[in-house]
């Protein structure tokens, strides 16, 4: 019970203490620095007085500009879009075609296709 | 006619009261903040270490303030100006936390040459003369409550520093008051297991 008297005591005091000693850390702010306090605090009292006026035009200026360039982000972004989900973009059909074994196969025989090309065009002149 | 010039006159007797009480609401927050702003800031930069980076927390504490909740009854503010700060400076914290996990990912950790704490001036920006008389208890005291559980410090300064009451610091901090009174007594406690017996 008494141990227990002496540790609210205890805190007391310590509260009592930090109180004072932060007090008296408030009353020495240097003169710089409780001059931007009241500049922040004059800012803050015109932006009261600006917001119950209403919002000032130059207020719209940012906020178009943020709108067009959303605007233009959403075309460019849907314009570089397949045609619809089924149709797949250019680049992977020709990347599909690329990896085809078959065409592999062709260009290994390309010069028996070329024959056989070049024997057709000579038999239908001859024709 | 007669009612035309009545209806005038009502007209202009509102917008004189409006004009009155726009003037009355402006002054009472100046009174407001020029009472809270000087405690307000050393709670910030006990909060964040860091001078600067508490007068720009203060400043937007002020400005949330007056733009969003100057319309609230003035009993209201200081509880809500310490909620906007208290959030500032959780904002801070985590901003600041990113900024140190970018730093280690770039390989600037602390062993590398000069130990940023100890080379900055002091936050507070005092004279060596002016630090003599601030004392080593409130250095000690300033480091002390800075080591403190976010919310154990939250309470701790509201409470002893502001005198906010546990109704006000509950409202605040965002949490019940049974909290605010856990909070309160843990730093209490951790507190004078830091300082010791010759702190007090």
């Amino acid at each position: 019970m008494n141990e227990r008297k002496d540790n609210v005591t205890e805190d007391d005091a310590l509260v009592a203490k930090a109180k004072g000693l932060f007090d008296e850390s408030v009353q020495r702010l240097d003169a710089a620095t409780l001059s931007r306090l009241n500049r922040g605090r004059q800012m803050a009292l015109d932006q009261a007085g600006g917001h119950r006026v209403g919002i000032r035009w130059t207020q719209w200026v940012p906020a178009t500009g943020v709108a067009a360039a959303t605007v233009f982000a959403v075309v460019l972004w849907t314009g570089n879009r397949p045609i619809d989900d089924l149709t797949p973009p250019a680049q992977a059909t020709d990347f599909e075609i690329i990896l085809e074994g078959d065409d592999f196969e062709m260009l290994e025989n390309l010069e028996f296709y070329s024959w056989i090309e070049l024997d057709e065009d000579t038999k239908s002149h001859v024709g | 006619m007669n009612a035309l010039a009545a209806s005038f006159a009502v007209s202009c007797i509102r917008g004189h009261d409006s004009g009155v009480s726009t003037l009355q609401l402006d002054e009472e927050l100046n009174r407001f903040f020029a009472d809270v702003e000087r405690r307000a800031l050393r709670i910030a930069e006990i909060a964040v270490r860091n001078r600067e980076d508490a007068l720009d927390l203060v400043q937007e504490a002020m400005i949330k303030l007056a733009r969003k909740y100057a319309s609230k009854s003035s009993e209201e503010w200081p509880p809500l100006f310490y909620r906007i700060l208290q959030n500032g400076v959780r904002d801070h914290h985590r901003r600041q936390a990113v900024r140190n996990r970018v730093m280690v990912w770039f390989g600037k950790s602390d062993d590398d040459g000069v130990d940023p704490i100890a080379a900055a001036p002091d936050p507070a920006g005092r004279s060596p003369d002016q630090e003599l008389e601030t004392g080593e208890a409130m250095r000690k005291l300033e480091e002390a409550v800075a080591a403190l559980p976010n919310r154990q410090r939250e309470a701790f300064m509201m409470r002893t520093f502001e005198g906010l009451d546990v109704r006000d610091t509950a409202t605040a901090m965002g949490v019940t008051e049974g909290s605010v009174k856990t909070h309160y007594s843990r730093a209490v406690h951790a507190l004078r297991e830091a300082l010791g017996e010759h702190w007090q």
